[in-house]
């Protein structure tokens, strides 16, 4: 099925990487963050579009689920959430122009200079063979996964780990505010953890103070 | 997968501290603050296991394990000493001062443990994958550590610089690494260097593959022009966690830097030397000029890594066997002063007051004359005077620059390391000769003054006597690299 | 294979018109008069005290950055699921020790109160 000489995936993966092409720039350019948070929902959208083209599915059905449905939904909380002064993100925006420009211009005439058609064409890098229907991208992950990289794999889960341990270490923190109660810590308090019973000597009052020396004496003279 | 008995043995001492970095931070919650102590005991306790399975499991032979992902060699298990000793120290010099800023917590134990098993397999990574997972792993513990004193304004706001400059770092990497499997088809370092020696691969690819590792690990060892998060995340962490950054991370950068340039991208050996020349000349001039402006101790520290990361990387550039062996020689040397530098800062400093300012060792001979001489050799050491350990680790870089044919750079390297010794020796002319600002006693516990004596006069005893620390280094490099 | 995603692609393109159709057609035919009271935020007829941003409790993000990280564990669960006969006894035992790392981190958070919101 070809249109104008393209194949269909052809069109469909230029209709991809321009919509994915706008929404990065547009993350960049937005003035609004949550906007660009929304666009950068569009690019990781569009990429897993891309991906599943590379017929890596379960890549891309991940990138749907794990960056879209809870990475980005975090950040969109941040960015709604958070005040955040606009303005102030943007100053030295035109100061720096100057010399960020053409800096990034050379990197990517650079890159596609190297990566371009004449050393990644598709007359250099020849298609691979197309899978047939029943072809499982994820279990073929899976069959090396668990197995050859089983040491990165392992070491992902510490990764994971010391995240949890972090984000616990940061964040959390014993409120000062909480009036909260916890019903099994009043259950089981004692007596000994409230009253506190104080050996003293007898209190006298002070207007008696000549007397009781007077006393004092007399017992001494006893 | 047949294997799997050989690929536990070899990796033990990995596993072995992880098991115990996850036991420090359960047991920790069941401890009363009174019993806390115990989670030292167990963080010492499990580098000394992780040292003594390493030592035990030696074998001079390379050994591959988990499907080629792991290496045990000589240079791995001496870099994995090394990196124990340095954890050891950094658990003994912080003690007191954790403690007193309420950071003797259950996390900063289990953090750095994290953080040296990251070091490990960045030491042992075979694999592009492995490498990367553990550079993360490092990484991730080290932003948080910087974070953990949490109402520290300087410290959050170091750890946010330190995180989004080292997120980016990964990013370049990540992308050069990406360049170079596409361009060999394989993770594996020894695998890429065959793929590579017969030829194959578009050489432009490969360099802007290499442009980009070469980035990130710069950004990681904070080489110029990537140095900029340096003095702000030392001036900013808690000086324990500035101490931990500053020194045996180090020595798995270098590793990293071994396996990814001299082991995998041999080939294009000529295409690194000079992006490493330019750096090391870089980094040398700005290390050392900008520290003679610095008032504040911690940032006058950051720009002297920054010029001995130059001297570092003027030995790997060298790209010879000798030049390994110097470059190996002068970060163990470099991590031995720091350790002992940073130790002193930690004994200066005391509840409520950090000792961070040159103007704090004013005067510190009337103080205590022991720890004026012990900083006077620290002084001495990273200025390269003679006949400290870091002259003899400069005499070395630079001779194996002389051999490789840099005539002039070597020239221009002392110059720089004259003009650097400045600074140092402005500390112990403030030290000396002025007097002090406050006279509070110097308190500390009786086994860190010891060890902290030791590792001070560790520099003079091996400046004298070096052939014994050499012989270590000759042998981790030429059992390792063919 | 990748015929078989065809239906799909329609149905994302046909999700994406009737969500974007109205949208443009409201543009086109209703009528737009705006003026300043029209577009300023409605309060309980009140002027409108703060901007709605504000200052928000960390464990907020605390609970959603922990969900991330068993939601990226579950992630690596389905591959394992997919080939779990084949790969055998050696695979469960790589998956059980991936998980028992993140049990550890598990408790901790449990043991720390993180999960709790009082």
């Amino acid at each position: 099925m070809t249109f104008f000489g393209l194949h269909f995936q052809d069109i469909v993966f230029y209709t991809l990487a321009t919509i994915l092409l706008i929404a990065g720039l547009r993350v960049i350019t937005t003035r609004n963050p949550v906007y660009a948070a929304l666009y950068l929902v569009l690019a990781f959208f569009t990429a897993a579009g891309i991906w599943l083209l590379l017929e890596a599915e379960f890549l891309a059905i991940a990138l749907v689920l794990v960056y879209v449905g809870a990475v980005m939904v975090l950040f969109l909380f941040v960015v709604m959430m958070l005040d955040i002064n606009l303005d102030k993100l943007r100053e030295g925006f035109w100061k720096a122009l100057p010399i960020a420009l053409p800096v990034g211009g050379l990197m990517a005439v650079e890159m596609v200079m190297i990566v371009g058609a004449r050393n990644f064409g598709a007359d250099v890098v020849p298609a691979p063979a197309a899978h047939p229907a029943d072809y499982s991208n994820t279990a073929e992950l899976g069959r090396v996964l668990y197995t050859d990289y089983l040491l990165p794999f392992e070491l992902a889960s510490v990764v994971l780990l010391v995240a949890i341990v972090a984000a616990i270490a940061l964040t959390l923190r014993d409120r000062k505010d909480s009036k909260s109660m916890d019903p099994a810590k009043q259950v089981l308090v004692k007596k000994a953890d409230r009253l506190r019973i104080v050996k003293m000597e007898a209190e006298v009052e002070k207007n008696d103070v000549v007397d009781t020396s007077a006393q004092a004496d007399d017992k001494g003279a006893k | 997968m047949e294997n799997i008995r050989y690929d536990l043995i070899t990796a033990l001492p990995e596993i072995i501290l992880l098991g115990m970095a996850m036991l420090v931070l359960i047991t920790d919650l069941f401890l009363k603050q009174s019993n806390r102590i115990a989670i030292y005991g167990l963080s010492q306790l499990g580098l000394l296991l992780a040292a003594y399975f390493t030592v035990t499991t030696h074998v001079p032979s390379v050994g591959y394990a988990f499907t080629g992902a792991f290496v045990d060699d000589a240079m791995s298990d001496v870099l994995k000493l090394m990196i124990y000793v340095g954890t050891s120290l950094i658990f003994v010099y912080t003690r007191q001062y954790i403690q007193l800023r309420n950071m003797f917590r259950g996390e900063f134990y289990a953090l750095v443990l994290f953080s040296v098993v990251g070091m490990m397999i960045m030491v042992s990574g075979q694999s592009m994958l492995t490498l990367y997972v553990g550079l993360e792993l490092l990484s991730l513990s080290l932003y948080a550590l910087v974070a953990l004193d949490r109402d520290n304004h300087f410290a959050t706001e170091a750890a946010m610089k330190y995180f989004v400059l080292g997120a980016l770092a990964s990013g370049m990497l990540l992308y050069g690494m990406s360049m170079i499997y596409g361009m060999t088809g394989s993770l594996n370092i020894s695998d890429i260097n065959h793929v590579l020696m017969n030829g194959s691969g578009i050489h432009a690819v490969l360099v802007l593959g290499l442009v980009f590792i070469v980035a990130g690990l710069a950004f990681k060892l904070g080489a110029v022009p990537f140095q900029m998060w340096v003095p702000d995340v030392y001036e900013g962490s808690p000086t324990a966690v500035t101490m931990l950054i500053s020194s045996v991370p180090k020595l798995a950068a270098f590793a990293f830097v071994i396996r990814l340039l001299a082991q995998s991208l041999q080939t294009m050996a000529i295409d690194w030397q000079q992006m490493l020349l330019i750096m090391a000349v870089l980094s040398i001039v700005l290390g050392n000029v900008t520290a003679i402006a610095q008032t504040n101790l911690k940032r006058m520290l950051a720009y002297s890594t920054i010029s001995h990361v130059g001297f570092v990387l003027l030995g790997l550039m060298s790209a010879s066997g000798n030049g390994y062996i110097s470059a190996l020689f002068y970060i163990a040397s470099y991590v031995v002063m720091t350790l002992a530098g940073f130790g002193i800062i930690l004994l200066l400093s005391r509840k409520g007051f950090e000792a961070q300012n040159l103007s704090d060792l004013k005067g510190l001979n009337q103080r205590s004359p022991w720890v004026a001489f012990l900083m006077l050799i620290v002084m001495f050491s990273m200025a390269g005077i003679p006949p400290t350990l870091g002259f003899y680790a400069k005499f070395a870089v630079l001779q194996a620059a002389l051999q490789a044919g840099f005539l002039w750079v070597v020239v221009f390297a002392v110059l720089m390391a004259v003009i650097g010794a400045f600074y140092y020796l402005r500390v112990i002319k403030l030290m000396y000769f002025d007097e002090p600002e406050d006279n509070s006693p110097i308190t500390a516990p009786f086994d860190m003054r010891v060890i902290l004596s030791m590792n001070a006069l560790a520099l003079l005893a091996i400046g004298i006597m070096p052939q014994g620390l050499m012989t270590i280094c000759f042998y981790a490099i030429s059992r390792s690299l063919s | 294979m990748l015929e078989n995603y065809f239906p799909i692609l329609l149905f994302i393109l046909v999700g994406l018109a009737v969500g974007v159709g109205p949208l443009i057609l409201s543009k086109l035919v209703s009528p737009s008069r705006p003026d300043s009271a029209k577009n300023s935020p409605y309060e309980c007829g009140f002027e409108a005290f703060e901007d709605a941003r504000m200052k928000f409790d960390v464990r907020y993000y605390l609970v959603a950055i922990l969900f991330i990280l068993f939601d990226l564990e579950i992630a690596f669960l389905f591959p394992w699921a997919v080939v779990l006969q084949e790969i055998g006894l050696f695979g469960f035992l790589a998956m059980m020790v991936f998980l028992g790392v993140l049990v550890i981190g598990f408790i901790y958070e449990w043991m720390k109160g993180a999960l709790e919101w009082d």
